[in-house]
């Protein structure tokens, strides 16, 4: 646990000092605000407000596939990854601190760039914030999760940036299907939907639980 | 203590289809000094990685005190120095050693930094990013990095390399003491008589095996020197 | 490990058995399709039903199969068991590429647009998706090491993938356009043995292929590091 606690205190020092990441990720955010304006027949305005609950998760996915990517090819360098590698517990908590650092910087990105959908596509996410900042919670803890795992898989192969997207997408539809409808229905009606809630809780479970047990061959050499 | 620091048997690394190394056997005694040569793509440094735990062999057996190397509580007691710093340029020095410590579980961490600080030369510059270090500062926070939990078994890759003089007597004075102390040493480098000064004992890897085992009187300068180009020469 | 002579000649063993075995069923098999009686509504086309739906066991059978392997490779370590779970995926994607092709020939035949976004036929897709990311994994890792390694954990993420994706889909996906052909009484009189062999068949055929492939690649591995029992 107190190995969790180093990484992910390592993790977000770094980023705060670099800010590459984060900057990286709400530019590409923004970019892709303006492309769905120009790809959508009603651009992005009110009018196609019942399009935003997918395009904003289509957002999340791409700022999720940038921010993990670096995550790990940080640890390339001067080979800090062996030093990790090091540390005498169950390797699966290496993977949750990663995992929790990745989470904490996607979900600053996911903030704003949920505040600049809202005022593109006039939103009213006040009414809803606190659940909407829950089914994000658990939608990008889904993200990450697995997302974490294949990162550190993918940064260790040739077309690394090719690789993750390829290996995640596929894995990532109960993850999006949940959480898209259930955004969809706070911004709707304010209602919580239970169904895809509990997807997102046991996709969520069983991602976590099966990253946590095979982490330890990821990091062997 | 019965159990020996180190145990090889029949220890084997393959990377795909290339041997890395073949067929290893090797024992070593708590508090022995054992330095590791040969030429380039060897072993060396393959030998050194799965004694930390850092790979797993693909045959033969491989314990640390008796504990299988790649398990949890045997890489408790290894102190790893590699090629690499291991290092992060975004965090200061005294950062770097707190997390290393962190992720060791040393106790009394905030003590244990300021004293391996003072003792490798950096306090004056605990707070600067590491980035912004010489390569011999790097190297010197590196030795710190690995040594910080006060690991009984200390492998070091070609710790010389980059360091000036004067460093390079403090790095020997230091592992010299530590040795005297107690600590087991397994020490890789490509400079005979370092290995003659701080080893009593010294293995000559080539393309995976080991070619000479020499110990004591056997292990000066000189003959070592000859037993490197011996095994370059069969490797060639 | 390098493979003992044992394990490649337990694989040659099994090639002959299965070969005929195969054969066997597969005669069996078209035999039954071109007497099966021809469905009232959709002609002739209804008969590649029996080519698609013993491709699907097969492509989710070799998944499965990829995944078990990759497990029992992670814990024992044994490269075998490696070799049989690339295998595997191997084959395993030519039947799921076969149950993509023949579903839209089918669907075009009979509800008239070539695709829909039905569960069943997503699912399919991703699984697909899955087995091919799983093949170009293990290429961009070509000689290294890790490539097994990495593909043992994807193969066993992944599987956990495939029935997620189902349930998800099924609740919030499309709408089902796929008959509910798992029960008998829906099929129709006369087609339930050609069914019933066309699936024994799609299964050897998937054997079949599986230890030919196998015993491929514990041949290269061999011819690349021949046991030392054999040369010291």
């Amino acid at each position: 646990m107190s190995v969790l606690l180093a990484i992910l205190w390592k993790d977000l020092v770094t980023e705060w000092r670099s800010r590459d990441r984060i900057t990286a990720m709400l530019l590409f955010s923004l970019l892709v605000v303006m492309v769905f304006h120009f790809s959508l027949p009603g651009g992005a305005t009110r009018e196609t407000q019942a399009s935003a609950p997918g395009l904003l998760w289509i957002a999340y996915v791409f700022a999720a596939l940038l921010g993990l990517n670096r995550s790990f090819s940080l640890e390339l360098e001067n080979d800090a990854l062996a030093g990790i590698a090091l540390s005498p517990v169950d390797r699966g908590w290496i993977f949750l601190g990663k995992t929790a650092a990745n989470w904490a910087v996607l979900g600053v990105a996911q903030a704003i760039t949920g505040c600049v959908f809202a005022l593109v596509f006039d939103l009213d996410l006040a009414a809803v914030a606190f659940r909407l900042a829950l089914v994000v919670g658990l939608g990008s803890l889904g993200l990450c999760s697995i997302g974490t795992l294949f990162a550190a898989v993918a940064v260790r192969t040739r077309f690394r940036e090719v690789m993750l997207p390829l290996l995640l997408l596929p894995l990532l539809i109960p993850v999006l299907l949940g959480a898209v409808r259930a955004t969809a229905g706070l911004l709707e009606n304010g209602t919580l939907a239970g169904g895809p809630v509990q997807l997102l809780l046991v996709t969520d479970a069983i991602y976590l639980i099966v990253s946590f047990l095979v982490f330890d061959y990821v990091l062997d050499e | 203590m019965s159990e020996p620091a180190l145990r090889a048997s029949g220890l084997g690394k393959r990377f795909g289809r290339s041997v890395a190394l073949d067929g290893i056997d090797l024992e070593l005694p708590a508090g022995a000094s054992l330095a590791v040569l040969g030429p380039n793509g060897a072993g060396k440094s393959t030998l050194l990685r799965l004694i930390a735990g850092l790979a797993r062999p693909t045959s033969g057996s491989l314990t640390v005190a008796g504990t299988p190397a790649h398990r949890p509580e045997a890489r408790a007691r290894v102190g790893f120095i590699g090629h690499a710093s291991l290092l992060y340029p975004y965090l200061t020095a005294r950062e770097n050693l707190v997390f290393a410590a962190r992720l060791q579980q040393a106790p009394e961490i905030a003590v244990r930094v300021e004293r391996w600080l003072e003792g490798s030369g950096l306090a004056r510059v605990a707070d600067l990013a590491v980035s912004h270090f010489s390569r011999g500062m790097s190297q010197r926070l590196a030795i710190a990095r690995g040594l910080i939990h006060d690991p009984s078994l200390l492998l070091l890759d070609e710790p010389f390399a980059g360091l000036d003089p004067r460093a390079a007597t403090r790095l020997a004075e230091q592992l010299a003491s530590l040795h005297a102390a107690g600590r087991t040493l397994v020490l890789v480098t490509h400079d005979p008589k370092r290995a003659a000064e701080l080893s009593d004992r010294a293995i000559v890897l080539a393309a995976g095996r080991v070619v000479f085992d020499l110990r004591g009187d056997e292990a000066g300068a000189a003959a070592l020197e000859r037993a490197v180009l011996a095994a370059s020469d069969s490797a060639a | 490990m390098p493979p003992s002579p044992a394990a490649t000649s337990w694989i040659r063993r099994s090639l002959v058995p299965s070969g005929l075995a195969l054969a066997v069923l597969a005669i069996l098999w078209i035999v039954l399709v071109a007497r099966a009686p021809l469905d009232g509504m959709q002609g002739v086309i209804q008969k590649i039903l029996y080519v698609h739906v013993p491709c699907a066991f097969s492509a989710y059978a070799g998944f499965i199969v990829t995944a078990l392997c990759s497990a029992l490779y992670l814990w024992s370590n044994d490269e075998r068991l490696d070799r049989l779970a690339a295998a595997s995926a191997e084959v395993g994607v030519v039947f799921c590429t076969l149950v993509i092709l023949t579903g839209p020939i089918w669907a075009k035949g009979t509800w008239g647009h070539w695709w829909a976004w039905d569960p069943r036929l997503t699912v399919t897709l991703l699984l697909w998706f899955i087995y091919l990311a799983y093949l170009l994994l293990r290429s961009f890792t070509e000689g290294s090491a890790r490539t097994a390694r990495f593909a043992a954990v994807y193969g066993i993420a992944a599987v956990f993938a495939i029935p997620l994706n189902y349930f998800a889909i099924e609740l919030f996906g499309g709408a089902a356009m796929h008959p509910d052909n798992l029960e008998r009484g829906s099929l129709g009189t006369g087609m339930g043995w050609p069914f019933a062999v066309g699936a024994l068949t799609g299964l050897a055929a998937y054997l079949h292929l599986l230890l030919l492939r196998a015993d491929l690649e514990a041949l290269r591995a061999e011819a690349v590091h021949p046991d030392p029992g054999w040369d010291r």
